[in-house]
């Protein structure tokens, strides 16, 4: 039980680390980023890439979610930003990410083929220690550790600095905003690239646990987005706890009732949304 | 006005005479493509009643083709109905599932509505992956088409099979075009560009909106029945999101809001596919970059093209 435990817990921090990029990107913008699994894949790529070349873990766990950083926020400098200037609505955008999910994935599979590919545990986290008494892998415990960190992290940095404060100020009224003279396109454009380095350290950190292959970011999407609605849209908090009850929910119900294992988190997101509509954690959208 | 309006009626006809002759001059292939062009046009249209004329924008309506394949395959297969009954049959458990589905969904609206139609067809998908009677991750295969021999007809013949699929169609087109032109359809045009403003004026707007919920996943499943009674086989790989925003792509690039504009959407589709897989298998590639393109360059779609062009030479 303790071990289902902790690999639910450690799937939540996986989605945790995809779902603050998508709840934040979409608190302020009204955007859904179909993209974000798309990010969530290259990170993983450019994982298998670092290690194939240099040999070194660590390396590809900085380096990765660094690159794909740069490439969400030049997403959103380059493609979403201008669009939804010239009036793209919402639903535009998503299905212009959801454009892009497919043809990273298209690129991905002529670059890298349809193969599994992996990247081998470092040496350092390959053993086992004992937990309460169950032997439980060190990795498995370091990915746990990362998630939690970066919960931490982002959450001090959005509720104890002025960069934090602008971002929160963004999800309540971006107009508002505006006017007393931010300039949320450079907020917008570090929300992204934030959530995008997140989402890619997600996909480097995962790789020596799962496969890599080009479809690997669309099974991860849909549970953060679930997460991302259950949570509530623009909610920190929301994506946190959303994260540990999907994880645990889809966890669980793995190892205890596998029949339910492709339903348990849909039923849990139908009964959020007809009784609270905006997530556990949301509120109404302003209305201007 | 009057002469756009012939020429809408004139350019219906010629289409409508060319699709009727169509399997006298075309080949098999060539009479398969037009076959899955209706197929899918039927598809898309339903869709369309959503995204195009009631702004909600679902990412989930592949699974109603789920829901009509297999709920022709249950009836007539494990239950061993006769095509006639099961056709309806279908029909009517379709547009159950759509309803009950739908009034979940219609409780929230833009990007909400858009994750809880997603979250509703990957619970399909799951339910058809994990129902073993069904034929589980294999899919289900077996399906035969309706028997119309009565008629002296064998509808293994390609041009057979056609005259069933162009005469189901057109009953679809017809259905859709009495909806969108009935003050019903006036008021989901107005849910689309004002919701706020349609409530002020009395309409209770949720209720249109789980009818035309409804309407729409009907559609779409018939789509589904037509489908499975041209492959005979369902895989659970049908109601994948991946055929979701197949099927946006479809109403999108055709032209959403528009009768016809999906029926394009999908014939462009099907082509461009058939195209294309014949020359690289990088597919996905190719969707991706139709739907960039689409909402970069043309929103409208071809259809919206072409109406543009023909403001454009009229002046």
């Amino acid at each position: 039980m303790l071990i289902q435990i902790l690999n639910a817990v450690q799937l939540s921090m996986l989605i945790f680390l995809l779902a603050v990029g998508l709840t934040f990107i979409f608190g302020i913008m009204r955007v859904i980023n179909l993209a974000h699994g798309a990010l969530y894949s290259l990170g993983a790529y450019l994982g298998v890439v670092v290690v194939d070349v240099t040999g070194s873990f660590l390396l590809a766990l900085i380096v990765a979610p660094l690159l794909v950083a740069v490439v969400g926020g030049l997403l959103q400098i380059f493609a979403i930003g201008p669009l939804t200037a010239r009036g793209r609505n919402e639903l535009e955008i998503a299905l212009l990410t959801f454009g892009l999910m497919y043809i990273s994935i298209g690129v991905l599979e002529t670059l890298f083929g349809k193969d599994y590919l992996s990247i081998a545990l470092p040496n350092a986290m390959a053993g086992s220690v004992d937990v309460f008494g169950v032997s439980y892998p060190i990795y498995r415990l370091f990915i746990i550790a990362v998630g939690l960190l970066t919960a931490l992290c982002i959450s001090l940095f959005i509720e104890r600095t002025i960069v934090g404060a602008a971002v929160r100020a963004c999800v309540d009224n971006k107009p508002m905003s505006e006017s007393l003279g931010m300039n949320t396109d450079w907020v917008l454009a570090g929300v992204f690239a934030v959530g995008s380095g997140l989402a890619a350290l997600g996909g480097v950190i995962m790789a020596p646990v799962l496969s890599v292959f080009p479809h690997m970011g669309s099974s991860v999407l849909i549970l953060s987005l679930i997460v991302v609605v259950i949570g509530g849209m623009g909610s920190l908090k929301g994506s946190f706890y959303g994260s540990l009850i999907v994880g645990l929910t889809d966890t669980l119900t793995q190892s205890y009732l596998p029949q339910l294992t492709m339903f348990a988190v849909y039923i849990i997101l139908v009964l959020v949304m007809l009784t609270r509509p905006h997530g556990l954690f949301g509120r109404p959208a302003h209305s201007l | 006005m009057s002469d756009v309006r012939t020429l809408t009626i004139l350019a219906i006809a010629v289409a409508g005479a060319g699709l009727a002759c169509a399997p006298f001059v075309l080949n098999d292939y060539q009479v398969n493509l037009v076959i899955e062009v209706m197929v899918f046009g039927v598809f898309a249209i339903g869709l369309n009643f959503l995204v195009g004329y009631t702004g909600l924008v679902s990412l989930g309506h592949a699974m109603f083709l789920g829901i009509g394949g297999y709920g022709f395959g249950i009836f007539t297969v494990l239950l061993d109905w006769p095509w006639w009954a099961a056709i309806p049959a279908t029909i009517v458990c379709s547009a159950a599932i759509s309803f009950l589905i739908g009034i979940v969904c219609i409780r929230s609206s833009g990007v909400g509505f858009f994750i809880m139609t997603l979250a509703f067809s990957e619970l399909m998908y799951g339910l058809a992956f994990k129902t073993k009677l069904v034929g589980g991750d294999d899919g289900m295969s077996g399906i035969s088409r309706p028997d119309i021999s009565f008629l002296g007809l064998d509808i293994y013949n390609p041009e057979t099979l056609y005259g069933f699929m162009f005469i189901a169609f057109a009953i679809v087109l017809f259905v859709s075009w009495r909806v969108i032109r009935s003050p019903f359809g006036m008021v989901l045009v107005g849910i689309r560009e004002n919701e706020k403003r349609m409530r002020a004026l009395g309409y209770r707007t949720q209720w249109y909106k789980l009818a035309v919920f409804t309407l729409s996943g009907t559609i779409s499943s018939f789509g589904g029945v037509l489908l499975v009674i041209k492959t005979g086989f369902m895989s659970p790989e049908t109601l994948s999101w991946m055929m979701s925003g197949e099927g946006l792509l479809m109403v999108i690039v055709g032209g959403a809001g528009t009768l016809l504009g999906p029926v394009i959407g999908a014939a462009a589709y099907v082509l461009l596919r058939a195209g294309l897989t014949g020359i690289t298998d990088h597919w996905v590639l190719f969707l991706g970059s139709f739907f960039v393109l689409t909402v970069v360059f043309f929103r409208g779609g071809l259809v919206g093209l072409a109406s543009g062009v023909m403001a454009w030479v009229r002046r």
